[in-house]
């Protein structure tokens, strides 16, 4: 924060919350103050105990503000971890050593795993390229699976008693073998449990007579849902990496807490809520990075009274798309991670691989220039000579362009070289093409933006929405950059540049609500002019199911000394006509169901979801519905960031706040560009193109056509001045 | 534009490249040095001093005789025919058409029926090699894989005209 005389003030500063992001080989941690600014620590991450390097990353960014971790941890309401340990333990294929219990002739599937596992991850061509299809190993091999006699059907019907004698020598066998964790997961167990649970009690049992202290998860346990390859893989990976991973996060919530942190740290998790770090379910803590822009996106949204929202954020290796729709996002309820299908409700994205590091080629054989797949990633392009990296990227266009300025990069920390990126734009891209170096240079920028626009318009379109009734939020380093390259056109009804966009992600996590979120499959099934009797039947069996689920929640919360009365639930029901292949997730407008005219209001709901989701004219209520699943979201208040507010300070930006012009090169010409320094506009500047404005860690340009204004809460508005 | 260098090339050429490398190279540009540097190894690699034009398959290249004459020729150094004719005319060949010659490769009750299906093996008469197989109907004409376009390839795709004979 600087003061109108640009003085730095330091001891003001109330540190607001704390987001860890510790990746594979740095820890980044983002301070936020009740400004909603924010400071940016890199360390190497420490593997083995992640809070040595957490601690020196949070050190690094404080330094920024002249503060240590004993002045600042002690002010924060709230920290919010997120990882990527675990997902590199399961990528790695280092996790514990587990042991299987599937039915008896089923000893294979885990291995064999889904066809589309061979694939997941890749680019379009991959996919249609067989050669490059390959099989990860299992989780658990083949050698450390046993198989029990016992068939349930998919009604929940017992058809083979379970053998109950087979699996004592089951797990006996395993234990010889030095598994340390049993995993058992039986075919329509989500329908009736019975089998299960008295597979992992026998387990158990054994366990404890042959004096073994070995967890047991029953997948039933934990993701009661349907998909046998999803439920096996997620309950395999609570095993193997995500139970491991538990004394990592303690580690750190001690550390921080012995630095005067007065809460306990949460962990971001899939579902968009942060869970703690005792929670059951831990596997879903797995994703985290791209959602928080996500929650952020709806925090910020639900603040200023927008409700529906196109989330796009632009790292260095993709742009990622989330809808934000009457003010929720949709979850994805089998996604894919590391390559393995899974049962987690993850906040549903879509991502292409082009960012502002993905490299550029021209196809040899085309003459055409081809963006992406792969990307440089934080090693941004060959104009960072440390980088060592030889392809182009869309960073080495930027510089050349004129739009990075090449001693501003990350506030200077990084140095880009222009005359290496003009070079190897000359050799790899201008001179096969025959073009000017800036023309080639400039194509690849139109090229990504057309590309993002069609993908983002595609998606809302697709969706069957237009993007008139949306706001587009645009975030993450890249973003700005091309915002108005990617929205030109679309007629979205706002699009919103917050001045914090390079921090987003983590201002998302420390918005995230503590919450759980438990699934439950089911199979309710309700004809067209169902009598009272079987409505009723109907509404209490998904009742039930609710309890269940709400018992969890609460159990959880628990573990953190909430009482019953802090937790505020909400009941969510998934439905579907009878026969139709998509259900919809709604929220259910009562808080219990018990009569038929109470699951009236249910179908009554969905009915009305369903008809603004595809169109009225498609509701069939004649088919009859079915309930697909239960769901429970349970959430605490906790301490959420600030947004900021400041008083209007008029159309004009401060002189101290221009930074001179700088030669840019746009469609086909040198032009000035003004360059302002981000941090000093005030709330109500109106800034004109052709601008560039600056800050450490985002460069947000203004091209012609276009104009940005700043409002009280540090966010620009990008409008287009002139139709195209 | 990617790259190789010799030794990655030699795994790739041997089945030992790691997967991941594979993956990469699959999925990548072709390197506009690659098939000087296959040609390169596969050279060194054989006893005899013919010049390689284009590896033909498994064990086999055609290859430059001295008089400009293109034949295709076995890592042992024996040589078929010339590169367009059907080089498993002068091999020798092994047909499998019984029961009990089908079973021996497959396990049981997976063996197809010889009335339907035969396969035909064939060898290298020089070293004995195993250089090809089919699976066919038992009626159907030896299968003629490949008629290479020398010319055109070197032309058209290297963008150099075929090399000539040269005395040593």
């Amino acid at each position: 924060m600087v003061t109108k005389e640009g003085e730095k003030v330091v001891s003001r500063r109330k540190t607001q919350i704390l987001a860890i992001d510790a990746g594979g080989t740095m820890t980044d941690t983002f301070l936020i103050d009740d400004q909603g600014e924010f400071v940016v620590g890199k360390a190497q991450t420490t593997p083995g105990d992640e809070s040595v390097g957490l601690l020196h990353s949070a050190a690094d960014a404080l330094t920024f503000w002249d503060m240590t971790v004993e002045d600042a941890f002690p002010q924060l309401l709230t920290g919010v971890y997120s990882g990527t340990a675990m997902l590199n333990r399961l990528v790695s294929r280092k996790g514990r050593k587990v042991g299987l219990i599937v039915n008896k002739g089923m000893e294979d599937h885990h291995r064999m795993g889904r066809a589309i596992q061979s694939y997941l991850g890749y680019s379009y061509s991959d996919r249609l390229h067989l050669n490059t299809h390959r099989y990860d190993p299992p989780l658990v091999p083949r050698e450390w699976t046993r198989g029990v006699t016992e068939r349930i059907d998919l009604f929940g019907n017992v058809v083979i008693p379970l053998y109950e004698h087979e699996v004592a020598p089951a797990v006996r066998e395993l234990v010889d073998m030095g598994v340390e964790a049993i995993v058992i997961s039986l075919l329509h167990s989500y329908k009736n449990p019975v089998h299960e649970r008295r597979v992992r009690d026998i387990a158990q049992q054994t366990l404890k007579e042959l004096g073994a202290d070995l967890p047991v998860f029953a997948s039933v346990d934990y993701y009661p849902v349907r998909k046998e390859s999803h439920r096996t893989n997620t309950t395999i990976i609570e095993a193997y990496a995500a139970d491991p991973s538990r004394r990592t996060l303690e580690l750190v919530d001690e550390r921080i807490k012995e630095r005067g942190a007065r809460f306990d740290i949460r962990v971001m998790a899939s579902h968009g809520g942060t869970i703690s770090i005792k929670a059951n379910e831990l596997a879903r803590t797995l994703v985290s990075g791209p959602i928080g822009g996500v929650v952020g996106g709806k925090y910020l949204g639900e603040a200023l009274g927008i409700k529906n929202i196109v989330c796009s954020d632009i790292g260095g290796t993709s742009f990622d798309i989330a809808l934000i729709n009457q003010g929720d996002f949709t979850i994805d309820t089998s996604p894919d991670m590391a390559r393995l299908v899974l049962s987690l409700p993850l906040v549903a994205m879509d991502s292409v691989g082009a960012g502002t590091g993905s490299f550029v080629r021209v196809d040899p054989y085309t003459k055409s220039i081809v963006l992406g797949p792969d990307s440089a990633g934080y090693r941004v392009g060959v104009c960072y000579r440390e980088g060592g990296i030889e392809t182009i990227t869309v960073s080495d266009c930027h510089v050349v362009l004129g739009l990075i300025n090449p001693d501003n990069f990350l506030g200077g920390q990084i140095k880009l070289d222009r005359e290496r990126a003009y070079q190897a734009v000359k050799e790899q891209l201008a001179d096969p093409l025959g073009l000017s170096v800036e023309a080639a240079a400039y194509g690849v920028i139109e090229l990504l933006e057309s590309q993002l626009r069609n993908y983002l318009e595609s998606l809302v379109m697709g969706k069957g929405y237009s993007p008139a009734q949306f706001a587009c939020f645009s975030y993450g380093g890249g973003g700005p950059l091309h915002t108005a390259g990617y929205v030109k056109g679309l007629g979205f009804e706002d699009v919103l540049v917050p001045a914090w966009a390079a921090g987003f992600s983590a201002f998302g996590c420390g918005a995230a609500d503590f919450e759980y979120r438990y699934d439950k499959t089911l199979d309710i099934n309700v004809a067209y002019g169902a009598s009272d009797a079987e409505r009723r039947t109907a509404g209490s069996t998904l009742q039930e199911a609710w309890n269940e689920l709400t018992e969890k929640v609460h159990e959880e919360f628990e573990k953190n000394g909430f009482r019953r009365s802090d937790v505020q639930l909400r009941l969510y029901y998934r439905m579907q006509y009878q026969g139709q292949l998509n259900d919809l997730e709604i929220e259910s407008p009562l808080t219990s169901v018990t009569s038929a005219a109470e699951w009236d209001q249910l179908t009554a709901t969905f009915e009305d979801t369903y008809g603004r989701v595809y169109a009225r004219a498609a509701r069939s209520p004649e088919l009859g519905y079915t309930v697909t699943g239960a769901i429970v979201r349970g959430s605490v208040d906790v301490p959420k960031p600030k947004i900021p507010e400041e008083p209007y300070a008029g159309e004009t930006p401060p002189q101290s706040a221009f930074h001179g012009q700088r030669e840019v090169y746009w469609d086909g010409k040198f032009i000035k560009a003004d360059i302002w320094e981000m941090e000093a506009l005030k709330a109500g500047n109106r800034i004109r193109a052709f601008a560039i404005i600056e800050s450490p860690a985002t460069t947000f340009v203004v091209p012609p056509g276009f104009e940005a204004v700043l409002d009280t809460h540090r966010i620009f508005h990008l409008r287009q001045t002139s139709g195209e | 534009m990617a790259n190789y260098d010799k030794a990655t090339i030699e795994e790739l050429i041997d089945g030992t490249i790691d997967f991941f490398k594979l993956k990469e190279m699959l999925s990548s540009f072709k390197d506009p040095g690659r098939f000087d540097t296959y040609l390169e190894i596969l050279q060194e690699r054989v006893k005899w001093d013919d010049r390689i034009l284009l590896p033909y398959g498994l064990h086999l290249y055609v290859v430059q005789k001295m008089d400009g004459k293109r034949v295709i020729k076995c890592d042992c150094g024996h040589e078929f025919c010339e590169a367009h004719e059907n080089w498993k005319l002068n091999a020798l060949i092994y047909v499998r058409d019984t029961d009990s010659q089908l079973q021996e490769l497959y396990p049981a009750l997976l063996a197809p029926d010889p009335q339907w299906q035969i396969i035909r093996e064939y060898y290298c008469p020089t070293c004995a090699t195993q250089l090809e197989v089919e699976a066919v109907t038992p009626w159907y004409p030896i299968i003629h894989d490949f008629e290479p376009d020398i010319d055109g390839f070197y032309e058209e795709w290297l963008g150099r005209p075929v090399p000539q004979p040269v005395e040593k």
